[in-house]
This record gives structure tokens, sequence and C-alpha cells, in this order.
């Protein structure tokens, strides 16, 4: 499934309904599946206001694709390139607003990636596995249920 | 998102019920900050009815923190669900606010703690 949206934070919580829907049908614990919600809510909130500088009229797709030992989403906009090196979280050391949803992102979810057959804009691939499946995964060959 | 300030003896109350996350933070942070700014000596957050809070929800109180220590007023957070507390941990900002169990607790509490000096 694939939901497109408005840079609009007053969409978000679309996008956190969708993805606990999603999570919870796939057998996620409930504490997991409010992290995905977090996790894949901070990547489209990075995309609103540092790809988009916070304009509403760019558009951000996300993708689910659910498979037997895991969920990957991937996010794509139609911004400026993002250089990686600038993606980071903060030092936790430090008392201060902001830097925290990269945190958040590599937290909670397994693997992340762009990707760079992205002509225009970017993709941004997150993966989150099934409790128990990470050891057990086969190169993430898990069969595809739609 | 709702946010509602109400006004006890030295104590100012923010009530949030909902999500917080980036649109809905805003209202958060006007409440937080005007009340911070208000002169009285005592600030808290109840989050007894937030059911969700992310990065923009945690950077908001944080300002708050900041603002605290320039207005030497006390800030105290209470009635934190499970996921509210754990993105708090994970940040390692639990140790930094002063976090109560329910509002009773903080209201006793508060008079008697120092207002954030810094980490």
């Amino acid at each position: 499934m694939k939901i497109t949206i408005s840079s609009e934070p007053r969409l978000l919580h679309i996008l956190r309904g969708v993805v606990r829907w999603r999570a919870e049908e796939s057998g996620f614990l409930s504490s997991d599946v409010e992290s995905l919600a977090l996790a894949i809510d901070e990547a489209v909130s990075n995309v609103i206001r540092h790809t988009y500088l916070s304009r509403p009229d760019g558009k951000v797709s996300l993708e689910i694709r659910t498979f037997s030992d895991r969920l990957e989403f991937v996010l794509e906009d139609s911004g400026p390139k993002v250089k990686r090196e600038d993606i980071r979280p903060r030092s936790l050391d430090e008392v201060r607003p902001g830097g925290l949803g990269t945190l958040f992102i590599n937290c909670f979810i397994d693997e992340s990636s762009y990707e760079g057959e992205c002509v225009e804009g970017n993709r941004l691939r997150m993966v989150k596995y099934l409790p128990g499946r990470v050891a057990s995964c086969d190169e993430g060959t898990g069969q595809e249920r739609g | 998102m709702r946010v509602q300030v109400r006004s006890a003896d030295n104590v100012t109350i923010v009530d949030c019920a909902g999500e917080i996350d980036l649109y809905s933070s805003t209202r958060l942070r006007e409440a937080l900050l005007k009340a911070l700014r208000s002169g009285i000596p005592s600030v808290l957050v109840n989050m007894e009815e937030v059911t969700y809070i992310d990065s923009s929800g945690i950077a908001t109180l944080v300002e708050g923190l900041q603002l605290s220590q320039q207005t030497k007023t006390r800030l105290g957070l209470y009635g934190l669900r499970n996921n509210a507390r754990s993105v708090l941990e994970l940040a390692r900002l639990h140790k930094v606010f002063n976090i109560f169990q329910h509002e009773q607790e903080a209201l006793e509490k508060i008079p008697s703690t120092r207002p954030f000096e810094g980490p």
C-alpha cells in the first residue's frame, strides 16, 4: 500500500494511524507498534522540516510493504537530495531542543538506507523485523504478503 | 490535541491531552512559554492524557526547561504514560526534569525543588 500526502504537519496523524494499523495486523507487540509509529512520524517530520523547509506544497509518499518476517517502509519526497553526512543524532550530553528525531529512528528501526536510484528527491527505506526474526532472517528473503 | 491552563496558589498547571506532534506542539509551546514568563514561581505540565509525544514535543519541553532557567521558575511534569517516559529516558532527559507521579505529589513537592540550573 502507498499513501501520498502534502507536506503539512497536520496530516502526520494520518500516517501514524496507517502505520499502527499495519504493524498491529502484522503481529507487532503494542510497544513496538508505538515505536514504529514514532519512528516513521519522525522520518516524515524530517522531510517536512528539512527537505521542504516547512513549505506545505511538497509531496511525501509512504509505501508499506508487508513480508512474513518484517515490514518495510519506503518514504519518498521530491525535494533536494539529502546529504547523508548531515543526518546524525545530537549528543545526548546536551540539553537543548532538537536533534532527537534521528535518534528515535535509529533506535526503533532495524535497518535504514537511502536508495540511490531515485533521480529526483529522496527515497528512504526503513525495515522493522518482527520480534525474534532479526537473527533468523535470511538476508531479507521473507515472502511478501502484499 | 487539547491544551488548557489553570492556576492554583503559586502554581500554573498546563493540562495537555491527545497526541503531541510537529503540528500540535506549537500549542503546547505557546501555553508553556507564556506560563513560564508570567512570573509565577512554579509551572506543572499535566501529561496524564497525553497518548503520544514525538521529538518536537520533547523539544518544546526542553525549550521550556531552558526558559525556566532564565526566569528562575520551577518546572515539573506529571502523569507521564509509558511511551512518554520511554522517549524521555531514551533522550536521557528524564533526569533533568522534575517528574512526579500525579498532581497531588507534584503540588506537594514542586515548591521544594530548585529551578533548573543547567546540565
